[in-house]
């Protein structure tokens, strides 16, 4: 016999996979618009602000669910996982919008070093591979995927202090130019770390223990 | 991949040597019914540890073999174990009377004397002589302050215990376990009878309680064990099944049945 609490469990669920699925993709969008030089700001920013008041309906959702069944253990943990894992979403929304707002500021990469277009395209898929494995091991539950994420954000991590070397040493030819890949490198680490959180909120429902995956 | 150390004490973290009670290879009999089966138990002085788990599980029956009530049940038997201070309590020479009076307990209906608010609270000092006078005034008046109910009588003392509402006789019958000086109270659901008020104010006292004494509670109410306890036992079918922190227990039981149990899947 399914136990009523399932019920708002499963509607729980259902609300952070569509947040993943919608996260997944401002990222991309906002990634992509970037290594073509294109402006995706608008799209972005409708999708980031979609991010934040769905986060707070996860919220709410489980706040109700705490009040009408003061869950214990699984249960609990996946509430609390749940509204960590919502909030980390609408940072994945936020970064993308910083991200697409550097093309309105600064421009495009267009106009860069070819070795600043292939470093952001670089770090971009990988962050956006960390973003999806994020959003795949939530759907299934998947701690053992999850952890994977911490060997790619060390890479991801790596590739940021590569290129902000690499900027110290060889100056590009514009200040633009310079400015645009420490926003857009940093915002990348930043969503990357976010994903490692994302899987330590996996790994905490899965097994109660805490880990940290960065 | 960092390990974050937290409070997760486990049953094995709390087999210490300075337990207050020491419950050692406990198997209790009512006739061929074996209702404790090889309990193993070690509670802290001044916690509050909360033993629960389904009907007939033998939570009442584990925490009346801490003041060997069990003892006057007709047909039952004991093997094992229980040590208060390092004392075996199950010793053939064992005071059960003196023993009782450092072990108090409160029972799942208020259960006040047909006497007035006072007797009811002087009783148990003036049948093991300790006071009486003006003494035994001051044991009354502090035992009611300390179970929350001196401000609620104070100008009816003489008056009927049977006038007071549910929550209060519950009170008065913790004051009068109070006032016979025990180190150990023991609660059977204290609670069960009592509304959400009474049973706020309870809780309350019972943690304001374990600042001086040991206090053990069985409840069916998995909230209140959450809420009041420092620790929680589970049984079931008269073993136990886990016992630790209560806030491991209830966020990461390490036993599947304790998940089962404390997230309604059986129970």
């Amino acid at each position: 016999m399914s136990r009523l609490i399932d019920t708002g469990l499963e509607q729980l669920a259902s609300m952070l996979s569509h947040m993943g699925e919608l996260a997944y993709k401002t990222v991309s969008f906002s990634i992509i618009s970037c290594i073509e030089g294109t402006d995706s700001h608008e799209q972005v920013q409708n999708l980031s602000e979609t991010l934040v008041s769905m986060a707070d309906e996860v919220e709410d959702k489980a706040f109700e669910l705490i009040s009408r069944f003061q869950p214990v253990a699984s249960d609990l943990r996946i509430i609390k996982s749940y509204m960590k894992i919502a909030y980390d979403f609408a940072r994945y929304g936020r970064y993308a919008l910083d991200i697409s707002q550097i093309y309105e500021r600064l421009g495009g990469i267009n106009k860069c070093e070819d070795w600043i277009k292939e470093a952001i395209r670089e770090m971009g898929e990988k962050t956006l591979s960390m973003v999806g494995v994020s959003v795949k091991s939530l759907k299934s539950h998947d701690a053992k995927l999850a952890k994977t994420l911490a060997e790619t954000e060390k890479e991801v991590d790596t590739m940021y202090s590569r290129y902000l070397d690499r900027l110290v040493e060889n100056a590009p030819s514009t200040n633009r130019c310079a400015i645009l890949t420490v926003l857009v490198t940093r915002y990348l680490e930043r969503i990357a770390d976010h994903a490692t959180y994302i899987g330590e909120s996996l790994v905490y429902i899965a097994t109660g223990e805490r880990i940290v995956l960065r | 991949m960092k390990q974050i150390s937290t409070k997760n004490c486990t049953h094995d973290d709390l087999m210490v040597n300075d337990a207050k009670i020491d419950v050692r290879k406990l198997n209790v009999w009512f006739g061929d019914n074996h209702v404790l089966k090889d309990i193993n138990l070690k509670i802290r002085e001044k916690t509050v540890t909360a033993i629960m788990g389904p009907s007939g599980c033998g939570k009442t029956t584990l925490i009346r073999s801490i003041n060997r009530m069990n003892d006057l049940i007709n047909g039952s038997r004991t093997l094992g174990e229980v040590y208060i201070d390092g004392y075996n309590i199950y010793e053939r020479n064992t005071n059960v009377y003196e023993l009782r009076r450092k072990i108090g307990m409160v029972f799942q209906k208020p259960n006040p004397f047909p006497k007035s608010i006072y007797e009811n609270v002087a009783f148990g000092p003036k049948i093991h002589k300790m006071a009486r006078g003006k003494e035994l005034d001051d044991i009354v008046e502090k035992s009611l302050k300390e179970a929350a109910l001196w401000d609620e009588v104070k100008d009816r003392l003489h008056n009927s215990a049977f006038s007071l509402s549910g929550g209060q006789q519950q009170r008065l019958c913790i004051a009068r376990a109070l006032a016979v000086k025990p180190e150990i109270i023991l609660m059977d659901e204290p609670c069960s009878s009592l509304d959400p008020t009474a049973t706020a104010r309870i809780e309350a006292l019972l943690r304001r309680l374990s600042e001086k004494y040991t206090v053990v509670i069985v409840t069916h109410n998995l909230q209140q064990a959450a809420r009041v306890s420092d620790f929680t036992a589970f049984l079931y079918m008269g073993k136990l099944v886990e016992y630790g922190d209560t806030k491991r227990v209830f966020e990461n039981p390490q036993s599947e049945l304790t998940e089962k149990y404390i997230t309604g899947e059986f129970g």
